[in-house]
């Protein structure tokens, strides 16, 4: 990957060349990128319209100042995890890295139609280098603190559980910045304000996976930071068609992560009980049986890659079908396979693009079609497309949530626990595939439907839905690592039919 | 869009009792004479108004099968609110109240809100609990009564909102600790604490909530 190199492009370069668009909402240095969301520059009508208030690091600064600069590339996310007070969900740890690296592959992969916007973006975008990020926060840490805790207190002291995440955010903020480097290599700081005006939970959650909150916790401040700023102000239905978190909870991907975490936890507390009453020679076997489990779980980051490259177009409900009945559970991923297939549907129908398997499409008299193209504006198809990531998130969510207690429910197991782990890690990436195949056909059709906007209008919408994208393959991911205390415990009754603990 | 609460909800009860048909008939205001048995947990939301207060239920419908009780348990921490059902058409959805009510106190907050519901109240001519035995087991165990009808609709909008209301009388009271989330209660991502809680302003009467309306 070329990323490297990237780190190294200074950011004046990228002052000049947007300046050269015209338009300079994007601020032109990185220090200015802190004010250049605020809600004065307003000249943008989805991305720009307001500022979130962003957490700066406080406590953390230390520990990455220590850092040498050119190690962080690694070293930023080791230092994220020995700040991070480690729980049961040691693989969380992780999960920065699948992210970025599948966002680094969809954007490496888009299709040739937008591979010119990318270029585009990316040199307007300028990348900071990780030192210019560090000095940067560096002195944004004291101006920003004090913005900030203004802007959260009111919502902060009301419920418990909300205070303690943003009191972990005032001290992740720095882990936020080192845990997001790899992000940043790619897309830019700036782009990582553009998404925070997209995705309020964005950072936040990057930040937060690391510590000990729950993923659905961090999906719900999102989520309530979101809903507490549609109510503050005059909200254009618009605005609220394009928050991935309202979305992803009216999809109810919320309750069943939490309920998830539920049955993730109880079964975790279970089998560290279950391995507390071992000894001896059973707890050794039962010890290696567990880990071969834990491998299966972690199979699904090294796959990704791989399968990244082959761009096979197999049918994905087959796919999922077929991998659904090798787990054996009763529950069946049509749900899911149908908000995929309607957002096919939708980018066929109404911008006119011929699919294969849709003959409706083929009908369409060219004349129609670039009719429908106009009709549907990049913000339309915005919105569509964070919808269909937030809807496609959730149901997976759900597959995986009814897995889970299909799993727990006990049925007569024709298949292993290892078996239902390799096919749930298969699943894992095929979703995660599927998640950014979407994205990249959406954003096709956002540079052929923007063809005539300008840049820095289309490339913050494109940004945008890819990394949506990439925040849904993690949250799946995230999800999927719930499941192992289930397979464990599934496991273990299976083998031992040992009394519930 | 904007909730000043939101209360947790658990519905639970015997498998068949119409648990998933009330929800479905508070949410959508449908009837759905079929339902597939649900798996662990499904969930509803809908927005209720409480004393000028929109305040947001999230209910989580559970499983009622028998061997999806180990499971369900889990989903039970964190409910403020909680729809106990039984069918007034069959006895032992009646007899299996008291292990359903332990299993509700043993696994949440001891102040949970808890609803006993009656339904089916539209197959009279079928009943096989009678209204006061339903009554008399509330009263003995501290639980609000109704007799609802999924079906017809009867009683539904009432069930979900006088507990919602009782939920708030305790807020009121300050019974309930609205800062700790195992509570199942959430302030609205706009409300200031300090103007929204307090012993104070309702003064609500509990014989108010218990109150059947006559439709039933």
């Amino acid at each position: 990957m070329s990323d490297k190199d990237d780190i190294e492009t200074p950011v004046i370069t990228e002052a000049s060349s947007i300046l050269e668009d015209g338009n300079c909402e994007l601020a032109p240095n990185p220090e200015s990128a802190e004010q250049s969301a605020k809600p004065e520059v307003n000249s943008e009508p989805v991305v720009f319209t307001r500022k979130r208030p962003e957490s700066r690091p406080s406590i953390d600064l230390e520990t990455s100042e220590v850092l040498p600069v050119e190690a962080s590339q690694a070293a930023g996310k080791e230092t994220v995890s020995k700040d991070v007070p480690q729980t049961g969900w040691g693989y969380w740890g992780s999960w920065g890295k699948s992210l970025l690296s599948s966002a680094s592959a969809t954007v490496a992969t888009v299709g040739q139609g937008i591979s010119n916007v990318i270029e585009k973006a990316e040199t307007s975008l300028g990348i900071p280098s990780p030192s210019e990020i560090s000095t940067e926060v560096k002195h944004a840490t004291g101006e920003t603190n004090a913005k900030d805790n203004a802007n959260s207190s009111p919502m902060t002291g009301p419920f418990g559980v909300f205070s303690t995440i943003s009191t972990a955010v005032q001290t992740t903020g720095r882990s936020v910045i080192s845990g997001g480097l790899d992000a940043l290599e790619f897309i830019g700081k700036k782009t990582m304000d553009v998404i925070a005006e997209g995705d309020p939970g964005f950072k936040r959650t990057k930040g937060l996976m690391n510590r000990n909150s729950t993923l659905s916790q961090v999906l719900r401040e999102a989520k309530e930071k979101e809903e507490l700023w549609t109510s503050n102000e005059v909200t254009v239905e618009t605005d609220k068609k394009t928050h991935y978190g309202l979305l992803f909870d009216e999809f109810q991907g919320l309750s069943h992560l939490e309920a998830l975490e539920m049955l993730s936890r109880e079964s975790e507390m279970k089998v560290k009980s279950i391995l507390n009453s071992l000894s001896g020679e059973e707890l050794e076997t039962l010890k290696h049986e567990l880990e071969q489990l834990k491998e299966a779980f972690s199979l699904a980051e090294f796959c990704e890659e791989e399968e990244e490259e082959k761009e096979g177009d197999e049918d994905f409900t087959k796919e999922v079908t077929e991998l659904f009945s090798q787990l054996h559970v009763s529950s069946k991923p049509e749900k899911l396979a149908r908000a995929r297939n309607n957002a096919y549907e939708w980018m066929s129908t109404s911008l006119g693009k011929p699919l294969e398997e849709k003959e409706e499409g083929e009908k369409q008299l060219e004349t129609e079609k670039t009719e429908q193209i106009s009709k549907n504006s990049i913000e339309d198809i915005h919105a569509f497309a964070i919808r269909s990531l937030a809807e496609l998130t959730a149901c997976s969510i759900e597959l995986f949530h009814k897995t889970a207690a299909l799993v727990l429910h006990g049925q007569k197991q024709e298949v292993t626990a290892l078996e239902r782990s390799r096919a749930l890690s298969q699943m894992t990436i095929v979703l995660c595939k599927e998640l950014s195949s979407l994205s990249k056909e959406f954003t096709t059709c956002l540079t052929t439907a923007g063809v005539n906007e300008k840049a820095d209008i289309l490339n913050p919408l494109i940004t945008a839905v890819f990394l949506e994208a990439s925040n849904s393959a993690s949250y799946i991911q995230d999800a999927f690592q719930l499941l192992l205390p289930v397979l464990e415990i599934s496991l273990i009754e299976n083998k031992t039919e040992l009394p519930e603990a | 869009m904007t909730y000043a609460y939101l209360f947790k909800y658990i519905i639970i009860g015997d498998t068949g009792v119409g648990k998933s048909c009330l929800l479905l008939q508070f949410t959508d205001k449908r009837f759905q004479p079929v339902h597939d048995l649900t798996i662990g947990v499904e969930f509803g939301a809908r927005m209720v108004n409480i004393d000028g207060k929109q305040i947001k239920l999230q209910i989580w419908d559970t499983a009622g099968q028998e061997s999806f009780r180990s499971i369900t348990r889990s989903y039970y921490r964190g409910a403020a609110g909680a729809l106990l059902v039984y069918d007034i058409t069959r006895r032992e959805t009646f007899n299996h109240l008291t292990s359903w009510l332990e299993d509700a106190r043993q696994h949440s907050s001891s102040n949970m809100v808890i609803m006993l519901i009656g339904n089916k109240s539209d197959l009279e001519s079928r009943r096989d609990v009678k209204r006061e035995e339903g009554e008399a087991f509330a009263r003995e165990h501290g639980l609000i009564f109704m007799e609802t009808s999924a079906k017809t609709a009867c009683n539904v909008e009432e069930a979900f909102i006088n507990t919602a209301k009782e939920i708030y009388r305790k807020i009121q009271q300050g019974l309930f600790d609205v800062h700790n989330e195992a509570n199942g209660i959430k302030i609205g991502p706009q409300q200031c604490i300090s103007t929204s809680v307090g012993p104070s302003a309702s003064q609500r009467s509990s014989s108010e909530i218990g109150s059947n309306s006559g439709c039933c």
